[in-house]
This record gives structure tokens, sequence and C-alpha cells, in this order.
């Protein structure tokens, strides 16, 4: 110990910073983009549920011609060709980590609103974007095969149901309408005026920023 | 995991409580290493006593290795580590009225409240002067905003400006530093000041 003392300290400085320096120096950049949730954050997002849109309310941004709302078809090019939603763009699964996809995906202006045909490749989707620490996007509950049996075709329910099932089935068949599928049946019920619950977007709290000074 | 408030590990409240204690503790080193003395802080200028930069200058290398050496190992994202916005004219402005102010009255604003507590009254005096340019910015703030918010440049990082990667800035900030200490040394033998 006292032969350290007797080192000039400039030099035992330098003893210490310089080697540190070249490791810094020389080892590449940590760019690894981090998981931003822990697996019990993401367990507890997944059992809420809370990333999913349902098909109902989907249907009404649609038909109010939302501009916050941006759907993302995660199928193939060629699926999507076949038919995709009103206003839909396609990101196909396999491109979510492209860089030119990464404007659309990590924004925070629009809602993002994944489908696939069941849930799955949506979710996964999902759950890359929110691990990036994306912010704003969602799913589709029940995807396209749910939108076709709720939206698309609805089916009538029966006499004895209750009376919230039938505002439902006239909400359905008027969505589907104004979206160009179905029959025009349901012609009372008015899309404008037909109590379709505009989904609350949940925004979480901005990062915060921390100020810093002398 | 880092930074913790960024990443809501720990409340505003901890945020707090560390920035109390690092707070204290930053008091207590500049008071040991005998900050609160006005004549140290001016002894840069004159050449006597280049103790201050190489405090300031170490703190600074150490924190660059650190949150470096943190960032590789993947504890700290630096993507989200605040940077303070530049705003060219301000800062080149702001750094010569400090610096005119750090000769003139021998503090920096953390060492003149170092001062002020140990009952120094030109501490005190800084103290009633900071808060009056305090008041002056504040109160004429739409007479100097246009030059204030003049040039905003972002937050640039040097590495990105010159081109190269932040660990060999890093190295060539250290071997600068460690030859300035030197310089400042040999400067201290070459103008040595009358004992206080």
């Amino acid at each position: 110990m006292n032969k350290l003392r007797e080192i000039n300290p400039l030099l035992l400085l330098a003893m210490f910073l310089i080697p540190l320096a070249l490791v810094i120096a020389a080892v590449p950049e940590n760019t690894t983009k981090p998981y931003k949730l822990t697996v019990e954050q993401l367990l507890s997002e997944l059992t809420v549920g809370s990333q999913y849109f349902s098909s109902d309310d989907i249907a009404d941004l649609i038909v109010k011609k939302d501009p916050s709302i941006q759907l993302i078809d995660v199928r193939s090019e060629s699926d999507f060709k076949k038919y995709h939603l009103p206003g839909a763009i396609n990101i196909p699964l396999t491109d979510v980590l492209y860089n030119e996809n990464e404007e659309v995906l990590n924004q925070d202006v629009k809602t993002n609103v994944f489908y696939s045909n069941g849930t799955v490749d949506a979710n996964q989707a999902w759950l890359i974007c929110t691990q990036l620490g994306y912010k704003n996007n969602y799913v589709l509950q029940g995807g396209l095969n749910y939108w076709a049996e709720s939206i698309i075709s609805p089916k009538k329910p029966g006499d004895v149901a209750p009376n919230d099932e039938f505002a439902k089935y006239d909400y359905r068949k008027a969505m589907s309408s104004a979206l160009g599928g179905g029959s025009l049946e349901a012609q009372s019920a008015a899309p404008a005026q037909s109590g379709g619950s505009v989904p609350v977007i949940q925004k979480k709290a901005k990062k915060k920023k921390g100020g810093g000074g002398c | 995991m880092g930074p913790l408030f960024v990443n809501e590990i720990i409340t505003q409240g901890t945020d707090f409580l560390f920035a109390f204690l690092i707070g204290i503790g930053f008091g207590f080193v500049l008071e040991s290493s005998g900050f609160s003395s006005s004549r140290r802080l001016a002894g840069v200028f004159y050449g006597y006593d280049t103790l201050v930069l190489k405090v300031f200058f170490t703190a600074a290398l150490t924190s660059m290795l650190g949150l470096l050496f943190l960032s590789l190992f993947g504890w700290v994202d630096l993507s989200s580590v605040y940077v303070n916005p530049t705003f060219l004219y301000s800062a080149i402005f702001g750094g010569v009225v400090m610096g005119a102010g750090f000769i003139l009255g021998g503090f920096c604003p953390g060492t003149s409240l170092c001062g002020a507590v140990i009952g120094k009254i030109d501490a005190m005096v800084f103290i009633v002067g900071l808060f009056i340019g305090i008041i002056i910015f504040a109160e004429g703030y739409p007479l100097w905003e246009e030059f204030y918010k003049a040039m905003p440049l972002g937050s640039p990082k040097l590495n990105e400006v010159i081109g190269i990667s932040q660990g060999v800035l890093a190295l060539i900030f250290v071997l600068v530093a460690l030859s300035l200490f030197w310089v400042g040394e040999w400067v201290e033998k070459k103008f040595p000041a009358e004992k206080y």
C-alpha cells in the first residue's frame, strides 16, 4: 500500500483510466435493442387482454374513417391482395423488424391494430413491437375469422335472446352494410347513432425525461 | 434495465431521494477537496492551482467510462439517457458569462453554496448575485428569447459529428484529459502562488 502511495497520483490515474478506455475503444458499441417488459408485466398484459380491440369497435372506427387508426395486415402479401380490411396496410409478420417499417410501428401518433386470420400472428407482431418498447400497438380480437363471423355476416339471435343481443345484431348489420358486406335488411339502425362505443385509446404514460445541470 | 427512473423501476420520489443523497455526497466532496475557497477556482485562471480542473475532468471521465461500460453490459440504455439540447449561441455566450463569473466571484453555483454553509461571506454575496442574475434572466426573457433559442442543434454527440465510434472518442478524451492534468501540474510549478 505504501508503494502505491509513492507513485505519482497522475500516473496512478493514467494506469486506471487508459486500460479502461482502451477496452471501451476496442469493443463494438452495444446496439442491441433492449426488451422493455419484464415477464411479469407481459403476463399481466396478456391475461388482462388490454392489447385487444373488438371487431365492433374497429368496424365503427372504419365506418367513421377515423384517421387515428392504422390497420396493419400481418398476413402474406398474396393473402393481403385477395382480401383486406378497408384502409389496411400490409406488413407481413416476417417483415416486422425491417427498418422501413419502423416508422409505422414505432410512433405515438396513430393507433396501430394488427390483424391476421386468427389472432396468433397478430399477437406475435404485437409481442415483438411491445417488447421493443413501441407504443400504441393493438390486436384485432378474433382476427379476420371472427370479423367475418360477426361483422360481415352476423347471425340473427334467437327469439328469446336478451334485448341487447338484438341491439348488437342490428349494430353489426348496419356496420356490415356500411362496409359493403351482407344484405341491407337492417336499415332501421342508422350507423351514425348506433351507439358504437368509441374505444378509449389507452395511452401509456410517456416516458419521463429527467433534467440535469451543474 | 437503466435508467431506473425512465424505465419506471423506481418512482419519482425514490429518484429524488437518490438525487438528495448524491447531492449530499457531491457537496461533501466539494468541501473536503477545498472547493469552498474562492482562491481555488480563480487559481485555474491564474495558473497556480489546477485542482478544480482535475476534479471536474476526473468526474467527467469516471462517469463517461462508467456509462459506456454499463451500456456495454446492457445495464443502461444510453438512448434514453437525457441529454441537454444544444443551442449553439446561448451555449457559447453562457460559457463566457459563467467563466467570467468564475474569475470575478471565485465560485461556481455549486461551490458557492458549499462556501456559504461553512460561513463564507463572499459565497453568500455570490449567491445573492446568482439570484439577481436568475431574476434578470427570467423577467427579461422576452428580450433575449430569440437569441436564447438561436441555432438549435438538438442533442448532437461529438463522436457522431466527427464520425468516430464513441469508444474511440472516449479513449481520445481520456488521453487529452491526462495530458491536460500533466500540463496543469507543469503550469502550477511555473506560476506558484503565495501561500494561503
